[in-house]
Parts: structure tokens; C-alpha cells; sequence
């Protein structure tokens, strides 16, 4: 197979942007679909961390949620196993994280979130944390940074077949499945997943006297889902990519620690499609675009009044088109449009809102690689009313072989959500967009020394300042949403890796560090004693350290994760402890044959069974085990095309 | 990188010094703070006007454990405190000067005022369920229920009867305690909630409107249960609630933002509060039945500790002090 010189020299660039976590481990360019994430060339100066196939492996079956806990800065708002989990990036809300697959904002219209415990890790190849705002890149509500769920389909690999269980604490078991044809000119795939557990785990009641050990009730949680793919390679210069994904979950809603007992469940039933044609030109690609999302939402309270039913729609289409106008120097222009339509017990009447968005990005980069510079811009109407103009400037240079510096900074906007407008009662539709301005500058060194040694460091010190911040407060008899605080956000970022190598045996020490403020800088009231203070739930310290030690096909690591205060008032008077976590995984390739491997993977959290809350009032679990067992099968195509 | 966190900020918090195993003695006011919804942080607090000192949590120093989720209001009776909990479903009885707990009554859906009514009963509105709840005080259990469609809320002993109020309805519910039946109702706006009786044995209502009715002060004759009077609240803000009157029963205050008072033979609502909001987020609202006392209760921004404001009868300034999270209400004693 011969492929276009550029398809090639593209392949390196993305591989280029993925070096701050180090390349993928397995790169196959000579038969990987140039199916970048739309504008990844054009994140020159942004912190982009890629978590590759090795550390999604250990993932497989968990959520998106425990992926971002326990391999990036963000902070995972965890209400329990199974419940709730939402993001906050670098001090920012839960609004205020894109979530894409596969290009496309999955966040719900109705309050802008994803709860990350129903997104399983799995559902991508790849994924990618992009730090810090890019709302001229992504739109809306990239204020804290975006994650990127990325298939990666791969022509002529043939027959796979994936296939996973796992048995866990609390009655926990999940089974995954894959089966894959890659053939020259067509991928289909289809995966399904199903996962439940009792969650039926014991606590300390840090609440009562005397602490005695509970157990948690009404926490069950089921979830089946099934995901469908296909490639279509129609000719030389044109590709179409097809996704469906379908998911079902059906979960108890657990009472707090000093809340009567709950009999509350709810169900969340989403189907998310999307297609996209590539035409691959000499001077340009171009790129049509389509995704329908349709979420249901089901809530039963304990009381018959309590039910609540919540539904929403989602249409976006979008074209882009990519120009090469040198060797150095591309342009990227796009238009977006995105339809929603959403029906709630909230609301007065069923909402619609359309908006359409122009975006441009131009990216350089020096004859010699080193040094790369892009401007992105970006302008949204909301219903025919414009929001505020969008942009992104970033650039990065390797000031030698070993050392590498970045910088960005962006304009930032989130538009509020149809709860925030149209609430009944309390959604107030002259509420202003969020906006404001954010930056950062990072370091980034690695290096090889003597021997087998080699060392990576990355250090990012970004701030942020958003006005016009959305808060619900009561207002009298009912909540209301209002434009009132002003945040100021900072901190640094801080990891670095060394890795010893000899033969068939590594050891690697991780640590990462995080220092996050993020306060409120405008009083919301007369006697506001929150101006400066740290925003809820937002620890000022995090971080984590590993060593893992892996020899020949059997690798084991022990880690230990770090939660600093979080605040439980806007006075920062009360507070949940900190805590530490130590957690340990040992894998083993079981089986190895001709075109199959066989995996088990074991691991075990908060080993010394600390006692913890991330939420207030909400347990978490003591010690935890899961084990699991991975089987891959691939069978290649009878005569490899590759023969050049 | 260790240099760059020894310049960070110290993230440790100071609490604040309060009173420990302060006891609720002599003339003095409890304060109840609501908590938010969900984080179990509800707690009553107590305020000496002697000495001017206030403890914030009387419970979880004398329990040792958090009270529970969402104190809705709290009433005292026969040397005994009645914790109504939203949240937690649940009223919990204290002894009214160390707050010892001594016993808990269950069974609730999601409770919001108690008030004894004689013959050792107690009723309890709640806000969903469609039922008034009948506690036995003798043993602290449910021991029936009344059933009343919507969101009752305040209730008041007169005339032998007990008037509740109902949020969702038109109507003001009047039971007899001997039967725990609903014999007749009053007519009124919607958004019934706060309730009280005046000099005169009169019962006053404040209804926020709605659907269609006007926002209105509503004056009932227990005796006939009919409606004697009516004040109509102008706009611009429209949302009387926590109405109180003083120890005397000739003056009413209540919340509209700021504090208005009129008194209990003015004809027409007062045109400008008497104790303005100056930006305050005004949530509770007490009067010191001895004095004419005011204590205003602002939640700020509901996550953090609130703050009370004390006020002479005639409107002066008097001090403030720090209270737990969310303070709804005043109970004098």
C-alpha cells in the first residue's frame, strides 16, 4: 500500500503533539487512518496529555471517571461507586470540561455536564486530556480543558476479536466484547459491554459516635451498552466513518450519611450516532460531518411527586476544511451548527436553541520542526445572537534537544444551559454567557542519561479569570441562577517520570503534583466572607506518586494518590480531611500464541482501608479488589497488503 | 518543584473557637440553621443576650455526632426540644437545656413544622406525601395521619382548632385535634406558608400568590373561620414570608426582602421596609417576645456560616453574631 507523502508527515505530527506523554507504544504508519481529532494540528502551545493502549489497559472496564482520577490532575467529584461523577479541571465547574467523541461535544444541553461514572473508559482507543481553555477549538464550555474520546481504526489488521470480564468488591462484574473486520477498504466493528454491582460496601460513619462500620444501601448499578463502527475507504482520496452508541443504565441513588434511607433510582438511557466524509486532496482535506444524540434521563424519588423525567436531543453538522498553503503553513476553516431540543418536568414547554459557530486556524511551524506557532479564532451565535468572540494564540519552541517550552492563551466562554434559562422555577433567560481569559507557560524536559536511565519532567503554571460565573442561590422561596461571581484561577502543575531499563526488565517512578487555587474574587452579597477564598471542592493540593517494576510480561505497581482539603464552605471554615490512597495492580500475560494473548489483571484500591469522603456525607469504600481477565484474538489478512 | 509548593498557600483551615458544652439556660434564643440539602449539616445554635455569647451547634457538642440533614424548624414543649429534619425524615427530641438527645421519631416522608395540640398529640406537616402526621409525645411514634393533598406547612392552635397552612393549595385546612379531622378550610391566595396569632386571638396568614391570586396578608377569625381582614403586599417584590408578630401580639413583621412591620390594624401593607435588605440575604426572622427584640437571620450565600442581626424594637442596631449554615428561624425561651 503506498500512502500520500503528507498522510505520512501528518502521522508524525500528531505523533509530535503526543510527545509530551511520549508517543504511543505502538505506531503503525503504514496502515494507520489519518482521522485526526478535528484542529489536533492546531494545539501548538497546548498541554495535551495522550493516554495510550498501556494505560488504557488497566482501564478497560472501568469509567471515564476513574481514568481522569487516576491519571490526570482533574478532580473527579465522586458521589460513590456507581453515582455521580463530574469533573473539575484546574479549579473550574462541572460544566466546564468537553467531553468529545470522536470530535463531538457530548455534554448534555440541559445543564452542560457529562456524569463521568456512565462513560466507560473503554468506549475509546485513545484518549486525549487537553489542558487548559480552548473555546476557539472547541466551542462552549472548554474552559478547564477537553477530553477527547478517539476511535483509532486501523486498515488490514483483519480479524479481532476482544474480549473481557471482570470480578470485583461489592458484587461488581463487568464482561466487554469486540469483534473487528479490517479489511484495505472497509473497518466494522461491534462492541458490547454490560457491567453491574451491588455496591453494597461497608463505612465507617464518621457521622455517628464512636464511627461504627455500615453498609452502604440502594446503590446498585447496572449498565449495558453496545457500540457499532464502520470505515469505508471509497477511493483513493476519500474515506466514511460511521458511529452508533447505545447505552443503558439503571442505578440506586444512595441516601447520605445523615439523610433517611433512600428508595431513589435512576435511569439514563442515551443512542449517540455520528458520520463523517473525508476527502483527502492535494492542497486540502475536507470534512462533512453529522452527529444526532438522543439522552433520557429518568428519575424516581421515594415519593410518588418526586418522579421527574427529562429528555434531550442533539443535532450537530459541521464542515471543515484543512489547506496545506506551504510546507510550514496551514489553515483550517469551519462552519458548525448545533440544534437542541430538550423536554423536562423543569420546563415550561419543550426548549430548542440553535447555534451556529465560524471557526479559523492557522498554524506554522519552522522548516526544522523546532518551533511552531497557531492562531485560532472563533465566533458562536446562540439563536442569532452572537456570544463572545473566541480566540486561541500558542506557540511552542525545543530550546535544545532536551528542553521544549509551550505557551497559549485564549479567550474563554460557557453559554449558560437551558436549566440555567428556562428552570421552573428560577431559570432566568437574560443570564449572561460566562467569559473570561486564560494562559499558561510550560516547561517540558526529557532526556536519556548514561546508561539506561532516562528522565521526563513537565511543568505548567496556567491561570484563568472568568466573569460572569453561574451560581444557583435561592432567591426567596425557590433557586435561582445568577451571573455573580467572578473566579480566579491558577496553579502549577508539576510531573516527572525516571525509568530504568536493562533487557527485559523496567522500573518507572511517577509523581505528579498539583497546585490549584481557585477563588472567588466579587462578593455575591453584603457580608460575603467567601471574596478570596478557595471555590467547594476544589483541593488546593493533589497529586500522586508510582513505581511500577515490570519484568517480561508480568508487571506490578504500587501507587499512592493525595487529596488535599477541600472545602465544604464558601468561608473555607469547614472542610472534608485529606486523605491518601494507596493502590497496587499486577498484570500477567497468562497465554501467548499464534495470533492471541491471554491477560489477567489484578488490582486493589485504598489497601489501607482509610476512611474517606471525596462529596460530603457521601462513603466511600475501605479496601477494594478486582479481578479481570483479557482475551485478544486477531487472525491478519491472508496476503499483507503492505509490500512496498 | 518542592520549591515551587513551598511558596503555595496554606490550605489548612483555623476553625473558628466557639463555646464547648455551652448549655441553653435562662432567658435566650435558639437559632436554627437549615444546612444545605443533602450535606447533613443542619444544627441549632443558642444566643445569650445577657452575655452575648453564642454557640453555634448546641447538638453535635453535646451528641457528639452531626444532627442530620435540613433542620426545617424546631419547637419547644413540656422541657423538651422537637428537631423537625427534613431531610433526614425524622424529629428529633432533645432536652431543651443540654440538647441530650432522648429519643427520635421516624417515619415521616419529608417533615416541616410540629406542633402539639393537647392530649399528649402532636402534628407534623410535611411536604410531600399528602399527609399531616399525628405523633403520640408519650411514646414519640406516628400513630396516624390526616390526609391533606399539597404542601402543608406552618400550623397554629386557636379556638380549639389547629389551622395548617398549604403552600400548593387555596386554602387554609382547619382540624380538629380531638378527631384529627379536616372539618373546614379558609379560602386564601396561594403559597400559603407562615402563620400567627395576634393580641386580639386573631390568626394571620402571609400567601406569596400565584396562579392567578394575589400576594396578601390574610387576618382569620378563628371563631367563625372566616376571613376578617386583608392586607394587599404591592410590587415590586411579592414574597411575604416568615411572618412573626411580638410578644404583645400588636405588631407583625415579616420578610419581603427586607423586614416590614405593620401593625395588626393597619389597612394598608407598609410602602418601605423597616429594616432594609442593604444587600443582606435576609432568610430568617425572630421576635423576642419579651422585649420586641428582632433578630434577622441572613444565609449569605447559603455555603457558608450565616450571620444574625439584632435589632431594639425600635428598629436600632443592636450587634451581630455568627451562625451555623443557612439560620432560618428563632425560637425564644
Amino acid at each position: 500500500m503506498r500512502l500520500p507523502l503528507w498522510v505520512v508527515a501528518l502521522g508524525l505530527l500528531a505523533a509530535k503533539g503526543a510527545s509530551g506523554q511520549g508517543a504511543p507504544d505502538t505506531v503503525m504508519l503504514h496502515s494507520v487512518v489519518i482521522q485526526a481529532p478535528r484542529l489536533s494540528d492546531f494545539t501548538s502551545g497546548i498541554k495535551m496529555q495522550v493516554l495510550d493502549s498501556s494505560t488504557m489497559a488497566h482501564y478497560r472496564t472501568a469509567s471515564l471517571g476513574d481514568l481522569l482520577r487516576g491519571e490526570s490532575p482533574v478532580f473527579i467529584k465522586n458521589y460513590g461507586p456507581g453515582s455521580l461523577a463530574t469533573a473539575s479541571f484546574r479549579g473550574s465547574g462541572a460544566g466546564h470540561t468537553a467531553i468529545l467523541w470522536n470530535g463531538f461535544n457530548i455534554g448534555s444541553p440541559m445543564n452542560g455536564q457529562v456524569d463521568l461514572s456512565l462513560v466507560p473508559a473503554g468506549i475509546a482507543d485513545q484518549v486525549r486530556v487537553q489542558y487548559g481553555g480552548a473555546g476557539a477549538l472547541w466551542g462552549s464550555g472548554a474552559v478547564g480543558g477537553a477530553v477527547q474520546l478517539n476511535d483509532q481504526p486501523v486498515f488490514s489488521r483483519g480479524l479481532t476479536v476482544d474480549a473481557g470480564a471482570s470480578l470485583g468488591s461489592f458484587g461488581d462484574n463487568r464482561q466487554q466484547m469486540l469483534a473487528e473486520w479490517s479489511g484495505a477498504k472497509w473497518i466494522s466493528s461491534i462492541s458490547a459491554y454490560r457491567s453491574a454491582a451491588r455496591n453494597n460496601f461497608e463505612y465507617r460513619n464518621l457521622e455517628l459516635r464512636g464511627s461504627p462500620l455500615e453498609r452502604q444501601q440502594n446503590a446498585e448499578f447496572r449498565q449495558n451498552g453496545l457500540v457499532a463502527a464502520t470505515h469505508l475507504r471509497i477511493n483513493e482520496g476519500q474515506q466514511l466513518h460511521l458511529h452508533y452508541w447505545y447505552q443503558h443504565n439503571d442505578r440506586q441513588v444512595p441516601a447520605t450519611l445523615l439523610q433517611a434511607a433512600s428508595t431513589a433510582e435512576q435511569r439514563d438511557a442515551s443512542h449517540r450516532a455520528t458520520a463523517e466524509w473525508q476527502r483527502n486532496g492535494a492542497r486540502a482535506n475536507s470534512y462533512v460531518r453529522a452527529g444526532w444524540f438522543d439522552d433520557r434521563l429518568d428519575w424516581h424519588g421515594a415519593a410518588t411527586d418526586s418522579a421527574a423525567q427529562n429528555r434531550s436531543r442533539t443535532f450537530i453538522a459541521e464542515a471543515e476544511m484543512r489547506l496545506r498553503i506551504s510546507s510550514t503553513q496551514r489553515i483550517d476553516l469551519g462552519v458548525n451548527n448545533t440544534w437542541a431540543d430538550a423536554i423536562s418536568d423543569g420546563y415550561p414547554n419543550r426548549l430548542h436553541q440553535n447555534r451556529t459557530a465560524a471557526f479559523a486556524a492557522y498554524r506554522i511551524g519552522s522548516r526544522d520542526q523546532r518551533s511552531s506557532a497557531m492562531a485560532s479564532v472563533r465566533q458562536e451565535m446562540v439563536g442569532g445572537v452572537p456570544v463572545p468572540f473566541t480566540w486561541t494564540v500558542g506557540g511552542e519552541h525545543a530550546i535544545a534537544k532536551v528542553l521544549s517550552v509551550k505557551a497559549n492563551a485564549s479567550r474563554l466562554y460557557r453559554i449558560p444551559t437551558f436549566n440555567d434559562l428556562y428552570w421552573v422555577p428560577g431559570g432566568d433567560p437574560g443570564l449572561l454567557p460566562e467569559s473570561g481569559y486564560g494562559g499558561e507557560l510550560g516547561l517540558h524536559a526529557k532526556a536519556g542519561l548514561s546508561g539506561d536511565w532516562a528522565v521526563h519532567t513537565e511543568v505548567t503554571g496556567f491561570q484563568r479569570l472568568m466573569d460572569n460565573w453561574i451560581i444557583w442561590l435561592p432567591s426567596g422561596v425557590y433557586w435561582s441562577p445568577r451571573n455573580l461571581m467572578n473566579v480566579w484561577s491558577r496553579g502549577v502543575e508539576a510531573r516527572g517520570g525516571i525509568t530504568w531499563k536493562k533487557r527485559r526488565t523496567t522500573v518507572k517512578l511517577d509523581v505528579m503534583t498539583n497546585y490549584v487555587r481557585s477563588t472567588n474574587e466579587r462578593a455575591k452579597s453584603a457580608n460575603d466572607a467567601s471574596v478570596g477564598k478557595q471555590l467547594i471542592y476544589v483541593p488546593m493540593y493533589s497529586g500522586h506518586g508510582r513505581i511500577t517494576v515490570g519484568h517480561g510480561h508480568v508487571q506490578a505497581s504500587v501507587g499512592t494518590d493525595y487529596t488535599g482539603y477541600r472545602y465544604t464552605s464558601t468561608d473555607n471554615l469547614d472542610f472534608l480531611p485529606p486523605y491518601w490512597l494507596l493502590n497496587a495492580t499486577v498484570s500477567c500475560r497468562i497465554a501467548k500464541g499464534r495470533g492471541y494473548t491471554a491477560d489477567l489483571l489484578v488490582q486493589g484500591y485504598n489497601l489501607l482501608g482509610e476512611s474517606y469522603q471525596v462529596m460530603l456525607g457521601r462513603p466511600m469504600p475501605l479496601q477494594s479488589f478486582n479481578l479481570g481477565l483479557q482475551v485478544h484474538f486477531n487472525r491478519p489478512l491472508r496476503q499483507p497488503l503492505h509490500q512496498e | 518543584m518542592l520549591l515551587l509548593l513551598a511558596a503555595c498557600h496554606k490550605d489548612k483551615p483555623e476553625p473558628p473557637v466557639q463555646g464547648q458544652g455551652q448549655t441553653a439556660t435562662g432567658h435566650g434564643v435558639y437559632i436554627t440553621n437549615e444546612g444545605n440539602f443533602q450535606w447533613g449539616n443542619a444544627s441549632v445554635g443558642w444566643y445569650d443576650p445577657a452575655t452575648g455569647q453564642a454557640t453555634e451547634d448546641l447538638y453535635a457538642v453535646a451528641n457528639g455526632t452531626g444532627m442530620g440533614d435540613v433542620c426545617q424548624s424546631m419547637c419547644l414543649h413540656d422541657g423538651k426540644a422537637y428537631i423537625v429534619l427534613n431531610n433526614s425524615a425524622k424529629v428529633t427530641v432533645v432536652d431543651a437545656e443540654t440538647f441530650v438527645a432522648t429519643a427520635t421519631i421516624t417515619g415521616f416522608s419529608s417533615p416541616r413544622y410540629f406542633l402539639p395540640v393537647g392530649n399528649g398529640k402532636a402534628y407534623v406537616t410535611e411536604m410531600s406525601g399528602n399527609k399531616v402526621r399525628v405523633v403520640d409525645l408519650n411514646t414519640n411514634t406516628i400513630i396516624g395521619s390526616i390526609a391533606c393533598a399539597g404542601v402543608t406547612q406552618e400550623l397554629a392552635l386557636a379556638a380549639g382548632k389547629v389551622f395548617i397552612t398549604n403552600e400548593s393549595k387555596l386554602y387554609v385546612y382547619v382540624v380538629d385535634p380531638a378527631t384529627d379531622a379536616i372539618t373546614d378550610s379558609v379560602a386564601v391566595s396561594r403559597g400559603g406558608g407562615a402563620l400567627t396569632s395576634d393580641a386580639d386571638g386573631m390568626l394571620w396568614v402571609a400567601c406569596t400568590g400565584g396562579g392567578g391570586t394575589p400576594a396578601t396578608l390574610y387576618r382569620i377569625d378563628p371563631q367563625t373561620v372566616e376571613v376578617a381582614n386583608t392586607v394587599p403586599i404591592p410590587g415590586p417584590r411579592k414574597s411575604p414570608w416568615r411572618l412573626r408578630a411580638n410578644g404583645t401580639g400588636d405588631t407583625l413583621y415579616l420578610l419581603n426582602g427586607g423586614v416590614y412591620r405593620l401593625s395588626i390594624t393597619d389597612a394598608a401593607f407598609p410602602s418601605a421596609a423597616f429594616i432594609p435588605a442593604n444587600g443582606r440575604n435576609l432568610y430568617g426572622l425572630g421576635i423576642d417576645p419579651l422585649n420586641g427584640g428582632i433578630y434577622v437571620a441572613d444565609a449569605i450565600d447559603y455555603v457558608q456560616r450565616g450571620k444574625v442581626y439584632q435589632y431594639a424594637a425600635n428598629g436600632a442596631e443592636v450587634g451581630d453574631f455568627l451562625a451555623g449554615r443557612i439560620p432560618n428561624g428563632f425560637v425564644f425561651r
